[in-house]
């Protein structure tokens, strides 16, 4: 559904983007991630057929954004990060001028159907300057929707809403991925794209960093255990350090103390050490696979990039 | 006819909801209106003739001028609140925003302008005597006075469109929209002026045709300062 291939973009000789190419299939959820100047943003909106790339290629629905821009804004819906309402207009009529501008066959009754699918049918003739941050991101998300567009593009669209809020527009953009949506979505709340991105999509200094499905992005590293025991860590460290094995402090929960190896072969490794701490009297409570968040993940992927 | 959904919300929930420019609008209508109440009397002969079409003139310049500072308003409050981008995110062609934001603005101002022509003739004609002012602000003279006002406001607000593209905030275009309107102001009086001391025919004839011609120019600047490519890069 959304095909980048090669982009380039430059803004007066600064590189914004670098022979980026990933893909949205539809009824998948794939988050751009990255830090601030990343390129991110500028990727959204030449999808978007905001702005033009410099060099690539980018197809929405099989569509060239260079040979028909018009035809890829018809397609895609975008939410960006600051809702940007016209304050004087009550919902009503703000959606029935977007459906209008998106040839929407019957504006005002689609205007409707989106107040209602949002929750928003009982302030369908309030003006939006009177909304809370909430409701405005919610009708935001109806004007990017009001032409019912098979892509859909979103910067940042949790930015500002308090978690309640968070978790309906998690749930709603879940519901959106069912029915069928390729949806990119440009987000810094790692713990967000974790929860609903199929794949994601590491930006750096304009370079894709990573690419992949979150899973296998969380998993990629070195895989490490975490062994929680009763007694000094000192002891225990000394004798994973006998049988070979590095360990460091990890957190660990009910008085217990915990220390973090890492395993690349776990069937060799985490026996040795088990019966190294066992044999230095160390009282073993578990051993456990640890499970890096997205957070971590990113984390170490931007470190091993700045290196 | 994307530019018209434009312009009518322009017109209907911006230019007609905002107090301030309202007022300012409505100020710009009174002062003509003072002057022509005002004026201690019209002496007989050319030399009236002449105050008289210096009070229709004024009665349309000075709403005009008010569009100036509106147009300015408007693109860079967009751009400042980023309305901008929903707007250039949608199945628009560049020219349609540029002419649905011109048009949300020239009409309602060159309402103003028309009021105030029909109250300020009412007025010099319960002044002055009905069939002087009747004889001197001849249909014809009223009618050029609106569509030189029109040409003076669509080339004023595309020069002031192309300035509100490049700056940042509000604030700054309305103090070039200020520039622009004192400058244009006197441009456009001094070559008035010139045009009639040349003549009645060609003169005023080829300075009509030479306000089209800025006009075209202007807009096609507009037209191209105004690409997605620009905007969206400054916002």
């Amino acid at each position: 559904m959304i095909d980048v291939r090669q982009l380039t973009r430059r803004f007066e000789g600064t590189l914004a983007l670098e022979d980026v190419s990933f893909q949205v299939h539809p009824g998948e959820i794939v988050a751009l991630l990255g830090p601030n100047g990343a390129g991110k943003t500028t990727a959204s909106r030449i999808i978007g057929g905001i702005l033009a790339p410099s060099e690539g290629e980018v197809l929405v629905d099989g569509v060239s954004v260079r040979k028909d821009a018009n035809a890829v804004r018809a397609r895609c819906g975008f939410v960006t990060d600051q809702p940007s309402l016209y304050e004087r207009m009550p919902l009503r009529r703000y959606l029935g001028f977007f459906a209008r501008l998106y040839d929407v066959a019957h504006p005002d009754v689609r205007a409707a159907e989106l107040a209602k699918l949002l929750g928003l049918d009982d302030v369908l003739d309030r003006k939006l300057g009177t909304f809370s941050r909430g409701m405005r991101q919610k009708v935001a998300i109806a004007r990017a929707l009001v032409h019912d567009p098979p892509v859909l593009l979103l910067d940042e669209p949790a930015t500002a809403l308090d978690p309640e809020m968070s978790q309906m527009l998690r749930g709603f953009i879940v519901s959106l991925r069912a029915r069928h949506r390729a949806i990119l979505l440009t987000t810094h709340d790692l713990d967000e794209a974790q929860r609903i991105a199929d794949r994601v999509v590491v930006l750096y200094r304009g370079k894709v960093l990573r690419i992949g499905a979150t899973a296998d992005v969380r998993a990629a590293g070195r895989p490490s255990y975490t062994v929680a025991f009763a007694g000094d860590a000192e002891t225990a460290r000394d004798a994973l350090r006998r049988a070979g094995i590095e360990a460091e402090s990890a957190s660990a929960r009910d008085g217990l103390t915990a220390l973090r190896f890492p395993a690349d072969d776990p069937a060799v490794v985490n026996p040795t050490a088990l019966r190294a701490l066992l044999d230095a009297g160390v009282r073993v409570i578990t051993l456990a696979a640890e499970e890096r968040s997205l957070e971590d993940a990113y984390l170490s992927i931007m470190a091993e990039a700045r290196r | 006819m994307k530019w018209w959904l434009i312009a009518w919300r322009e017109i209907r929930w911006e230019v007609f909801l905002d107090r301030t420019s309202l007022l300012r609008t409505g100020l710009f209508v009174v002062i003509p209106l003072f002057f022509v109440v005002s004026n201690r009397g019209i002496p007989p002969g050319a030399a009236g003739d002449v105050t008289l079409i210096g009070l229709a003139l004024q009665s349309v310049f000075f709403p005009a001028l008010s569009g100036v500072a509106l147009i300015a308003a408007t693109f860079s409050t967009e751009k400042e609140n980023g309305t901008l981008v929903p707007l250039l995110a949608a199945p628009i062609r560049d020219f349609d925003i540029v002419l649905g934001k011109l048009v949300g603005m020239v009409v309602p101002v060159m309402v103003a302008c028309v009021v105030t022509l029909t109250a300020a003739y009412a007025l010099a004609a319960n002044r002055y005597g009905a069939e002087r002012v009747a004889r001197v602000l001849t249909p014809e003279l009223l009618y050029a006075v609106l569509v030189v006002s029109l040409l003076y406001l669509v080339t004023t607000g595309s020069i002031t469109m192309i300035v509100a593209a490049r700056v940042k905030s509000s604030r700054a275009a309305q103090q070039i929209a200020g520039l622009v309107i004192a400058l244009s102001a006197a441009v456009f009086a001094a070559l008035g002026f010139i045009a009639s001391q040349l003549g009645e025919g060609w003169p005023l004839l080829a300075l009509g045709v030479g306000l089209v011609l800025m006009d075209i120019l202007a807009l096609e600047i507009a037209r191209r300062v105004w690409n997605r490519e620009e905007v969206i890069g400054r916002v």
